[in-house]
């Protein structure tokens, strides 16, 4: 105990063998567990040409993993489902549903294999709310998940969980695209009223992720349990607790596509030549321009703004002085496209979608609807007449 | 002669410890903040519901990270400090050095913290700061800890004694933790659930051992030097440190019972929390067999009170938390605001309430100044008063919670979180005593430290003018 040396050697060694034992010895036991068929053959062997389980998650529902853990949500909900064996009064054992499988939580206990392909797995240690290992289990639309984001409240007169206005773009009147909430029950005055979100790509991150929770497959370690036991089905009580004044809405189309469009718009954005846009070479990957040339695209207000003024922009292209964040830049861009000008409905929305929410933008998507009304509205316009930002700055403002 | 060596060595210490301390103090009124703010979105979700920055998962991550690093490691700093250069009977050396690492810890802390609620966090328990603060973090650590063992190796005598240990003790494990999780989490990142576990592990182990052997240390030294004797059955203190060195780091994965990993970590965790009673029992049986001897004067001197009552809380939580690791309770409570009474119980109605008694006993010496008695009393009743409310209410809440989650009949928000709810609600005024009372913790310390801040601004500014004249 008096030498510093052997003492310090005394409890490390204490401590290294807790490590030898959690650290390595569970990495040799189960840190190659890889994807596998749902049951094996009586002889043991995998069949043939079996699907693998669990297969990777889409990639903005990994993102929408990044949210989840950046804004906490782990605080309050667990990721596992547990089952407990039992005894019976003989002494044999009996699988016993238990209550998280009850409670319509899952199918069957969480594996350690169900986890491998997630970055960050969240565990979680507390259920203040339920548990979400199976929250894609669920048949909720993207809609009702989105206004149970925006203000758990409004579906869920009791439920404690915080709402997450910031995750939206609030308007007061019904538009294209934006979700309906109602104002949470028993509550009245200027401030409740019913209002109308657009989701933000953090957003439909999140509820990507949220529909990609779920482990509806069987593992050979852990089949699905079978109880007479009285389980709730998933969705079941929630529903029942949904009161029936709810607008429930149809799920609206750009809620779906944006993923779509947000990886169609990338290739737009970036491939030069026949049929891309060729935004990279001036605007850059980083979507920061050029300084003193060519203007930045992320937190540009011309990009989060007006989509009419955007559309007018891609079809066209822009010419002379322009102050962008404060900055003035004096260019010319060309319409995108190969000629100019080229660019699909499709494409121009998807490119439009895609910079409108990459670099840290958050804003609305744009349909191909939008861009063939624009294009409809101004068919009389000079072919390859480039606008000038005084000139639509100037018709935003006659439309206001 | 004696007199005078301590107080070259109080000297030595003086500003360190008191930097240590004050700004240990600061992060305490951060911590009851957050903690406030995470128990009144609780109770009302809609509060500060718009600011991205204070979402209930952030503040709660940001909370405890605030009380562990921030008051727990200034706090653990000072009084390793103190508590070595006294037994050794050498001055403290490495002023500088100790103060600029310091600096960089707390900088480093805040970082983290405003990353965490700036949504930076990682996935991992108690190393959710984000990733470049934690380099820092250690460095930092490693200057203060070498500093401290340096002390050590220069001390009078050869013969150590039982609050040497723990403090050594607590001071060489948090670094070997946090390179075994940074190892396994970060720079060689296994798949699955196996960083779950380690994380778990590291963040249950960080309490144990090195929290909880830096209470015991000050308790063992404390204990006997305001009573004047030696420790009851002192022999056995020995054995009880080697049980926890030896128990410790692997009881604490019971927390994953019926998880999703091999049934054998859950299994050890809880056998060797059953161990754990023998650690318990010698340290209970030294502290009590000793203060009970002479308990007018534990009652009196209101250092001691605080470590009492701390000791008293070590005891019984662990106890608790043996009970609780058994698979059947485990089963119901798991995961219910139980894991709060756990937490709460082992930092703040143990290990706080000994550093409260360690501040108070230490800081007099150092700075020769007496802290109000009444003050102090005040700050001793209302955190005793404040804690037992704040454990009484997580633990009964969560056994309802726990209980009621059992029974798939009743609706999760409707029926089992809203019976929870009266116990959020007052862990909610729980806090904001606690938290009036850290106040007027911090308000003691800061006046014997800084006795007269308009003077210090004085001085400043007189040699300011000085220089430009």
């Amino acid at each position: 105990m008096n030498n510093i040396f052997k003492f310090s050697f005394g409890i490390l060694s204490t401590l290294g063998f807790a490590w030898l034992a959690f650290v390595v010895g569970a990495n040799l036991q189960f840190g190659d567990l890889s994807p596998e068929a749902e049951y094996f053959e009586d002889n043991g062997s995998r069949p043939t040409d079996a699907e693998l389980f669990p297969k990777d998650m889409p990639g903005l529902a990994k993102q929408g993993a990044e949210e989840y853990l950046a804004l906490g949500c782990v605080s309050c909900h667990t990721q596992q489902v547990r089952l407990f064996t039992n005894k019976d009064a003989e002494g044999n054992k009996i699988v016993e549903a238990g209550i998280d499988i009850q409670r319509g939580w899952g199918k069957r206990a969480s594996m350690a294999r169900d986890y491998i392909l997630q970055d960050h797995v969240m565990l979680g240690n507390t259920r203040i709310g339920p548990d979400l290992a199976n929250f894609g289990l669920n048949e909720y639309d993207n809609a009702w998940l989105h206004q149970h984001l925006f203000e758990p409240q409004s579906l869920v007169p009791d439920s404690i969980c915080p709402p997450s206005p910031f995750l939206y773009d609030i308007s007061q009147k019904p538009k294209d695209g934006t979700i309906t909430v109602s104002p949470p029950a028993g509550s009245s005055g200027d401030e409740n009223k019913t209002r109308y979100v657009i989701p933000s790509i953090r957003a439909n991150r999140i509820v990507a992720y949220l529909r990609a929770l779920k482990q509806d497959y069987e593992l050979p370690e852990s089949p699905f349990v079978e109880t007479d036991e009285e389980i709730i089905e998933p969705n079941a009580t929630r529903i029942q607790s949904i009161p029936d004044w709810v607008n429930y809405p149809a799920s609206p189309k750009s809620l779906v596509d944006i993923s779509e469009q947000m990886s169609a718009g990338k290739e737009v954005y970036t491939k030069i030549g026949q049929g891309g846009g060729g935004c990279v070479t001036c605007h850059q990957p980083t979507g920061l321009g050029v300084p003193l040339a060519f203007p930045p695209l992320a937190a540009s207000d011309w990009v989060k703004g007006d989509k009419d003024r955007l559309i007018k922009i891609s079809l066209y292209g822009l010419m002379g002085e322009i102050e962008v964040n404060g900055v003035k830049y004096n260019g010319v861009m060309a319409a995108p496209g190969m000629p100019p000008g080229s660019l699909t409905d499709q494409q121009v929305a998807d490119v439009l979608t895609f910079i409108r929410n990459s670099w840290g933008n958050s804003a609305s998507a744009v349909s191909p609807s939008e861009v063939s009304e624009v294009r409809e509205s101004i068919k009389d316009r000079t072919p390859m007449k480039m606008w000038t930002a005084e000139e639509l700055l100037s018709h935003s403002k006659i439309e206001q | 002669m004696k007199d005078t060596t301590e107080e070259v060595i109080d000297r030595s210490a003086k500003i360190v410890v008191s930097f240590f301390v004050a700004s240990a103090g600061l992060w305490l009124l951060v911590a009851a903040l957050l903690a406030y703010i995470a128990a009144a979105k609780l109770t009302d979700p809609f509060f500060l519901a718009s600011f991205e920055y204070f979402t209930y998962g952030k503040v709660k991550v940001a909370q405890a990270n605030a009380f562990v690093y921030g008051w727990g490691g200034n706090s653990i700093f000072a009084s390793t400090l103190w508590i070595l250069a006294r037994l050794s009977q050498v001055e403290v050396r490495g002023r500088i050095m100790l103060l600029f690492a310091g600096t960089l810890w707390n900088l480093a802390i805040t970082f983290g913290l405003l990353g965490i609620l700036d949504g930076h966090m990682n996935a991992h328990e108690m190393l959710e700061m984000p990733t470049i603060v934690w380099p820092v973090l250690f460095i930092s650590y490693a200057v203060i800890a070498f500093l401290a063992l340096v002390i050590h190796r220069s001390r009078k005598h050869s013969d150590t004694i039982a609050p040497q240990w723990f403090v050594l003790a607590s001071l060489i494990w948090f670094p070997a933790l946090f390179l075994i999780a940074w190892n396994g989490l970060e720079i060689n990142p296994a798949r699955g659930t196996l960083p779950s576990v380690l994380s778990l592990w590291f963040g249950q182990s960080l309490i144990w051992l090195w929290l909880t052997p830096m209470a015991l240390g000050a308790a063992y030294y404390i204990i006997p030097s305001i009573l004047g004797r030696a420790i009851d059955k002192y022999y056995l203190a020995i054995f009880g440190f080697w049980c926890i060195a030896a128990l410790a780091p692997w009881s604490v994965v019971h927390h994953l019972e019926g998880g999703p990993v091999p049934m054998w970590i859950p299994a050890i965790g809880t056998v060797m929390s059953i161990a754990m009673i023998f650690p318990i029992a010698v340290a209970s049986t030294n502290f009590h067999a000793t203060a009970f001897r002479d308990i007018g004067k534990v009652w009196n001197n209101l250092p001691l009170r605080f470590v009492i009552f701390g000791t008293i809380s070590y005891t019984l939580s662990s106890y608790i938390g043996v009970i609780f690791s058994l698979p059947d309770v485990a089963k119901l409570t798991q995961f219910s605001i139980i894991n709060e009474f756990h937490f709460n119980q082992r930092v703040y109605g143990f290990f706080s309430m000994i550093i409260f008694g360690m501040v108070y006993h230490m800081l007099p010496k150092i700075t020769g100044k007496e802290i109000g008695k009444s003050a102090k009393s005040f700050h001793f009743w209302t955190s005793a008063f404040g804690v037992l409310i704040l454990l009484l209410a997580y633990l009964i809440g969560g056994l309802t919670h726990g209980v009621l989650a059992q029974q798939s009949s009743l609706d999760w928000s409707s029926s089992v979180i809203s019976s929870v709810q009266p116990y959020f609600i007052i862990t909610k005024y729980a806090f904001v005593i606690l938290g009036f009372s850290q106040l007027v913790f911090v308000i003691n310390i800061w006046k014997v430290i800084f006795p007269n801040p308009f003077a210090l601004f004085l001085a400043s500014s007189n040699e300011q003018k000085g220089k430009t004249a």
